[in-house]
């Protein structure tokens, strides 16, 4: 049994979102949704987190920090686009410097579209993404062992 | 004989100790999120996420951080262990302390800037509560006649009749040790985190895991200080002790619900002033009468 | 028994003799052979004598010569001539007048008051002597042969056509060692006070080494001071002329503890003597200044000889103590108050020389303090601090001293990387720090010995004084070790030029260390006990051996992981640390900063100087036991019987 489904931590990064999304993500993690019944914690620390929840596009600024973020953190990790922008670059997806939705930059496990993203949709998707995260786990406890 | 108990104690503190302390965290966050109008996690939860933890990758910023951290947990097992077998209190102490150097340490070896500031005010945190743990020692000594833990299964009433101030100083600085608001300026367990998260910036996955073990352990070892002192020779006295160590342990939720964080000043100097006033006039108290 | 005497009489005299020769040694390869050989000898001879008289109680040697006490006076006219010289020189009256009074103060004792009192056991050795001799004797030698390799790197570090002193510094080191045998060995207080004067001239002379203004400045500092310890020890001895009749330390002591009345004043004069040369508050500055000389200078001035004849005479004078209140009072507050103070004050100095100093003016504070309460367990445990003070502290100046000509400072802020840039000298350092102030070491083993005694004979105030203290030495301490173990990427390792008779004396001081904390409890049973056996017929230890050895296994592991356990190559993913935001250089800790730019980040370590300032507490210390000490003089001179 993998316990990555039983504590996942997020980490929130704001990429350039007009904080409609950022609203409704913290929104989810308050104690009116009680995201610890399931064991979420939002970590501030990229090492410590397992769920990347990323809200706005990808632009020339950010892909670095997004990128950074995603190094940092362990694995097994899953990352999960919040809100349209982040999944396509939404309105903005054609501005000079927007590069698209988070999958510019790093690979994305989940997408839950809105504008904004609504705090149902959030919890879906991180039960999507823990579900993501439970194989993942399985994964890498098979390679510990092949290798 | 002394070190035999002290093997075997820390053998079976390395087992309950982390077992008993798992529990308490769980309730802790459930009595926390009912304090907050939620509903929270499962009981259990402490120990989902330590397992996820040691689940995880294995990395590192260097070589010598997990080394110093598994020193850390081996000797805060080893201070329980010399505790609950009723060995030397002034020796736990001594012990615990060695453990939280290690833990500095390896928080200032990742050379992190975050890091390096959760270490230095853990540093500053075990100066300001350094002096009344050992007056706590000594205070000790005075009331039972010996160092020895085990010497309260032999007196007629338990020490807290005689250095009931010493105990109210304690309990003071155990916010302080029990790293909870509004004294969590190193390192803090809710999600409002101090600096992105204090000592244990650079930890991750195992290293982690075995953080969170030490700190079940630490906690452990401080309720059982607590309940130390209302143990007396009456057998009964142990389950009175474990409902007030019950009791303060709430005491302790409900403080870490309810107040915000203080500044390092407010912390070093409360510290030290309830250190000088609860055990110096308690230590004075019992030298002189 | 003849040939422990002979061995004695060797020590005196053998480290004389080298240092007349090597005052006529200029070059380096045959002084290098000399101080090697020398200090071998002597480390030898040192330790073949404490073998063969482990457990020894107080052994008398008959042994009295008129042309000593001579020569003797001699010396005290000397060096009272080679001060007034430099005094003259440099214009400070205040030496020369100090100097002036004691050689007439001892002409007078020599040849009015002190006919017809003599000594015929002039020489004596006992279980503290012996922990003593084997300080000196291999502390102080690995000192002089760590010392070669420094004053070498030293005088290449001068500038172009400076004058080379060294043959004068290295024999001034054998001389050291000399005195410091003279002092723990003579039963004859007037050859001990010779030793006495010999120390301080000789610390005067090391500490004006390079002969810069503020050298001068801070050995007339040192000189003045001491001066007036010396005077103190000079009314000790009239008043043992005067009033108690003998120049027999152990006479005196014996007479002492049955009435300690008669001899009041004349503890209370020696144990100033004692504090102004253990440098405690107000007598601290001497120390501090010290630091201007050549790095083996302050490691020999600290550890092994200088302040420890400061707290090797206070313990001697302990069993006094503790019947004579007024003096008793006096050197615990003033220990424990120092100690308390000091430990304060090195939490806000950066200068790693600086930490040190004031380290070790706290510690020997705390052994004034042991000593003030005296009795037995108190003893015991001055007796290891003394011991492990000398080792760890030693260490800890040799490993600053390379540290300083490799990395070009002796600022704790500059060690940052130490762990990578010179691996095996930052785990001595870390070695020495967690032997000053963690369990399971020797120090926190003889400070827990310490809190029992305070706790045995009620001493609330030195047993608060101890916790806050205890908490202030964790906090400069551990910041310290903080700063040592950072480590990040594959810096240049500089430690491979290196000298290697450093390597030597710094391993022989690492080793001593490890050994002297694992086997504490054997050095207790064959060393520590029988002089406190001997004294107070009681043992003194009062921690379970159990526990000891406990500790012991404790250092095992600790020592282990540190030289064995850490930095060796794991398989684990390497990651690099969070600097939250886009890393630029990560192990230089700069990144990508909301402008665009380069930020590095930057940690410095927290020394608190609106709390512990000096500039706030070193007053407050030197007016206290300033008043303290006059006060104590006061009541001596009324309590003591006087003759006229």
């Amino acid at each position: 049994m993998a316990f990555a489904s039983k504590s996942p931590w997020v980490i929130h990064y704001d990429g350039s979102s007009c904080n409609g999304c950022d609203i409704e993500v913290l929104a989810t993690l308050c104690p009116g949704f009680d995201g610890e019944r399931f064991g979420v914690i939002n970590t501030g620390n990229p090492k410590h987190a397992d769920i990347f929840l990323v809200t706005g596009s990808v632009n020339e600024q950010n892909i670095g920090v997004i990128k950074e973020i995603y190094n940092q953190m362990l694995e097994p990790k899953v990352v999960v686009a919040c809100g349209i922008c982040a999944c396509t670059g939404g309105v903005f997806h054609d501005c000079y410097n927007v590069l698209g939705g988070v999958d510019a930059a790093i690979p994305v496990d989940v997408y839950a579209p809105g504008c904004a993203v609504r705090p149902e949709q959030l919890i879906d998707a991180i039960v999507a993404g823990v579900a993501a995260l439970d194989e993942k786990s399985a994964a890498l406890k098979a390679a510990r062992k092949g290798a | 004989m002394t070190l035999l108990t002290t093997l075997i104690g820390t053998l079976l503190f390395a087992v309950a100790g982390p077992v008993v302390g798992c529990l308490l965290a769980g309730l802790d966050r459930v009595i926390s999120a009912r304090m907050q109008g939620r509903v929270g996690p499962p009981v259990l939860q402490p120990y989902y996420d330590v397992r996820k933890l040691f689940e995880k990758e294995r990395v590192s910023v260097n070589s010598v951080e997990g080394v110093y951290v598994a020193c850390a947990l081996l000797f805060a097992l080893l201070a329980g262990g010399i505790f609950f077998s009723g060995g030397n209190l002034l020796m736990c102490v001594f012990v615990i302390t060695l453990s939280s150097l290690f833990f500095i340490m390896a928080a200032y070896s990742t050379r992190s800037p975050y890091a390096e500031v959760g270490a230095a005010r853990e540093t500053l945190q075990v100066m300001s509560y350094e002096p009344m743990v050992l007056l706590m020692a000594v205070a000790f000594f005075q009331a039972a006649n010996s160092f020895d833990v085990a010497a309260v299964l032999r007196l007629d009433h338990p020490i807290v009749c005689t250095i009931w101030l010493v105990f109210l100083g304690v309990l003071f600085i155990l916010t302080i040790k029990l790293r909870k608001s509004p004294f969590d300026l190193a390192l803090s367990h809710h999600a409002h985190q101090e600096i992105v998260r204090g000592v244990t910036t650079e930890m991750s996955g195992p290293v982690l895991g075995m953080v969170e073990i030490m700190h079940w352990c630490e906690n452990v070892l401080f309720m059982g200080w607590i309940g130390m002192f209302f143990v007396w020779a009456n057998p009964v006295s142990i389950v009175i002790a474990i409902l007030i160590v019950a009791l303060v342990y709430f005491l302790e939720i409900w403080i870490d619900n309810n107040f915000a964080r203080v500044k390092w000043q407010f912390m070093f100097k409360s510290a030290w002033l309830v250190a000088l006033i609860a055990g110096g006039v308690n230590v004075a108290f019992l030298a002189f009468l | 028994m003849e040939f422990s005497f002979g061995l004695i009489g060797f020590l005196i005299v053998f480290p004389l003799i080298v240092a007349a020769v090597l005052l006529f040694v200029r070059q380096e390869a045959p002084r290098r052979v000399i101080v090697c050989a020398s200090g071998a000898v002597i480390a030898a001879a040192s330790v073949i004598l404490v073998v063969m008289n482990l457990g020894a109680g107080c052994t008398l040697m008959e042994f009295e010569s008129m042309a000593l006490d001579f020569v003797c006076t001699g010396i005290s006219v000397a060096i009272a001539a080679v001060i007034i010289w430099f005094a003259v020189r440099y214009k400070n009256l205040l030496a020369g007048v100090l100097a002036a009074v004691q050689v007439v103060g001892t002409l007078i004792l020599e040849f009015t008051f002190s006919h017809g009192i003599e000594v015929p056991y002039g020489l004596y050795f006992d279980s503290l002597s012996l922990l003593m001799t084997f300080i000196i004797g291999v502390v102080g030698s690995g000192i002089c042969i760590y010392a070669l390799g420094y004053m070498e790197d030293f005088q290449a570090h001068e500038p172009e056509g400076a004058p080379d002193r060294r043959p004068l510094f290295f024999a001034l080191m054998f001389v050291f060692l000399s005195a410091m045998y003279v002092i723990v060995f003579s039963n004859n207080m007037e050859w001990m006070f010779t030793g006495w004067e010999v120390t301080t001239l000789c610390s005067f002379l090391l500490i004006g080494y390079t002969r810069t203004d503020e050298a001068i400045k801070n050995a007339f500092r040192q000189i003045v001071m001491n001066l007036a310890g010396g005077l103190g020890f000079l009314v000790a001895l009239y008043c043992c002329a005067l009033t108690v009749g003998t120049f027999s330390f152990y006479e005196f002591l014996v007479i002492g503890q049955n009435n300690p009345a008669l001899t009041t004043l004349a503890v209370t004069a020696l144990a100033f003597a004692g504090i102004t040369k253990a440098a405690q508050m107000p007598f601290q500055t001497w120390l501090l200044g010290a630091m201007v000389a050549p790095t083996p200078t302050s490691a020999l001035l600290h550890s092994s000889t200088m302040v420890k004849a400061g707290v090797f005479m206070l313990v001697k004078l302990a069993p006094v103590l503790h019947v004579s209140p007024a003096p008793s009072i006096m050197v615990m507050l003033v220990g424990g108050i120092t100690f308390v103070l000091c430990s304060f004050m090195a939490i806000s100095q950066s200068n790693a020389k600086r930490v040190l100093a004031y380290s070790t003016i706290a510690n020997l504070g705390l052994i004034c303090a042991c000593a003030g309460v005296g009795t037995a367990e108190a003893v015991w445990a001055a007796c290891f601090l003394i011991l492990f003070h000398a080792v760890a502290k030693s260490l800890l100046f040799l490993c600053v001293g390379t540290a300083e000509h490799h990395i070009g400072s002796r600022d704790i802020e500059d060690m940052d990387l130490l762990f990578d840039r010179m691996p095996r000298l930052a785990r001595f350092m870390m070695l020495g720090i967690m032997c000053m102030f963690i369990a399971p070491f020797g120090m926190l083993l003889a400070k827990w010995a310490t809190l029992v005694s305070f706790v045995d004979t009620r001493q609330v105030a030195l047993i608060v004084i101890l916790a806050f203290g205890s908490a202030a030495t964790f906090m400069f301490w551990a910041k310290w070790l903080g700063k040592l173990s950072g480590i990040a990427g594959e810096p240049e390792n500089v430690e491979v030029t290196v000298k290697p008779t450093e390597w030597v004396a710094l391993l022989i001081m690492a080793c001593l260390l490890v050994l002297a904390c694992v086997f504490l409890p054997l050095v207790s049973t064959v060393l520590v006990e029988p002089y406190v056996a001997s004294v107070y017929g009681v043992l003194g230890q009062d921690i379970s051996t159990d526990n000891l050895w406990l500790s012991s296994i404790c250092v095992v592991i600790v020592v282990a992981v540190l030289f064995a356990g850490v930095g060796a190559k794991q398989k684990c993913r390497k990651v690099d640390v969070y600097l939250a935001g886009i890393s630029r250089d990560n192990e230089g800790r700069a990144f990508q900063n909301s402008l665009s730019g380069t930020t590095q980040a930057t940690t410095r370590n927290w020394y608190m100087e609106s709390v512990f300032g000096e500039a706030r507490i070193a007053p407050v210390g030197v007016v206290f036991n300033s008043l303290i000490m006059v006060v104590a003089f006061a009541v001596a001179f009324v309590v003591t019987p006087m003759v006229f």
